[in-house]
């Protein structure tokens, strides 16, 4: 599956099928720091990616200007 | 994994509420969560002008699109920083939102308005960008408000923005920060009310809710922001956060709840007066906004 990484912006081919949890372990990413978006569609840590599916790996932490 | 609420298949677990959720059930979740913290707090009246900083990011635009679902009005304000592509994907997505909801969004252009970007004010002064970028944002969204007579001004800071800040106001002991440290900073001359509803709401519930909503948002991080210490802060709390889920919430909502106003008066310093070169309260002649800018055109 092509899977799409940011901040670097980079796009990495992983085997399927394989589940969310597995895939952040093997790319070790954080489970906290992201989330997983199959398609256009956000997806469960347990759920299944099919070897066919387009998967976007979303940073969530903003690191802009802290409030005292 | 199934939604708690009504066993369909889940979208998104939140572990520190040993929950997860279909995404209308996550979409009610974000709104009591919101409505909770605006409650629990006493942020908002039923007459308040209410401004709220959009940034462009999902933060912002998600406090926009939640005050709208409790029916709270509120108008849009953004900064255009200067920060190359990123800001001007910033407003792309800002105007984007608000345009298409009918919404008014009122905009401040700092290097047309007052001269300079963030990028030129980080050269003059030698120190890293946020730390420029912060203190413009406040001032001028403070100004702003009271300028065009609103009475609060809402923010995006969100639980882990709010534990990433404690943290380090802890590990330096910074008391005065620490008395300040609050989900509402009440109104006093020449300063608007200022709120966060988000407290109750990690940034992965604000970017999940955005993704569900079809909120389009500026995704990539601000270039000047990488590598700085809050974002170091965060790495260190996602790590506990994962070991020991509800740490965030409980380091953050506890110290409201018991220890914040231990360090209340900690900040009491000399007495506010209005800047020499604005008039906006300050405890110096000239506010530290307008000595920035003194350095920026120093240097330019």
């Amino acid at each position: 599956m092509k899977v799409l990484l940011r901040n670097p912006r980079r796009e990495l081919d992983v085997a399927g099928p394989i589940t969310v949890t597995a895939l952040l372990q093997r790319l070790e990413l954080s489970p906290e720091a992201v989330l997983v978006i199959a398609g256009d569609e956000l997806v469960a840590r347990d759920a299944r990616l099919d070897d066919a599916a387009t998967v976007e790996i979303r940073p969530v932490t903003s690191g802009g200007a802290p409030t005292r | 994994m199934k939604c708690t609420v009504c066993r369909g298949p889940a979208v998104i677990d939140v572990r520190r509420h040993n929950a997860a959720f279909c995404p209308d059930h996550f979409i009610v979740h974000c709104r009591d969560q919101v409505r909770r913290a605006i409650t629990e707090h006493d942020m908002l009246s039923p007459d308040d002008r209410v401004l709220v900083a959009v940034s462009g990011g999902k933060d912002s635009l998600a406090l926009w699109d939640l005050l709208a679902a409790l029916d709270v009005p509120a108008d849009g304000l953004h900064l255009r920083l200067g920060i190359g592509d990123y800001s001007t994907e910033s407003t792309r997505a800002a105007r984007a939102y608000a345009s298409a909801r009918g919404w008014t969004l009122h905009e401040v252009d700092l290097d047309a308005d007052w001269g300079f970007t963030i990028p030129d004010a980080a050269a003059a002064t030698h120190r890293v960008p946020c730390s420029a970028c912060g203190l413009s944002k406040r001032h001028l969204c403070n100004q702003y408000a009271v300028e065009h007579g609103y009475d609060v001004v809402a923010t995006g800071h969100n639980l882990d923005d709010e534990a990433a800040v404690l943290l380090g106001n802890v590990l330096r002991w910074e008391t005065g920060y620490l008395g300040r440290q609050q989900p509402v900073l009440p109104a006093a001359p020449g300063f608007a009310r200022k709120v966060k509803p988000l407290v109750r709401l990690g940034e992965r519930e604000l970017a999940a809710y955005c993704v569900i909503r079809r909120i389009d948002y500026q995704v990539e991080e601000c270039p000047l922001a990488s590598g700085n210490r809050h974002l170091a802060y965060k790495e260190v709390l996602n790590g506990l956060e994962h070991r020991s889920p509800g740490t965030k919430a409980a380091f953050v909502h506890g110290f409201f709840a018991r220890g914040q106003t231990r360090f209340t008066g900690e900040d009491t310093a000399t007495p506010l007066q209005p800047c020499a070169t604005c008039g906006a309260p300050t405890p110096g002649e000239v506010c530290a906004f307008c000595r920035l800018r003194a350095r920026v055109a120093e240097r330019q």
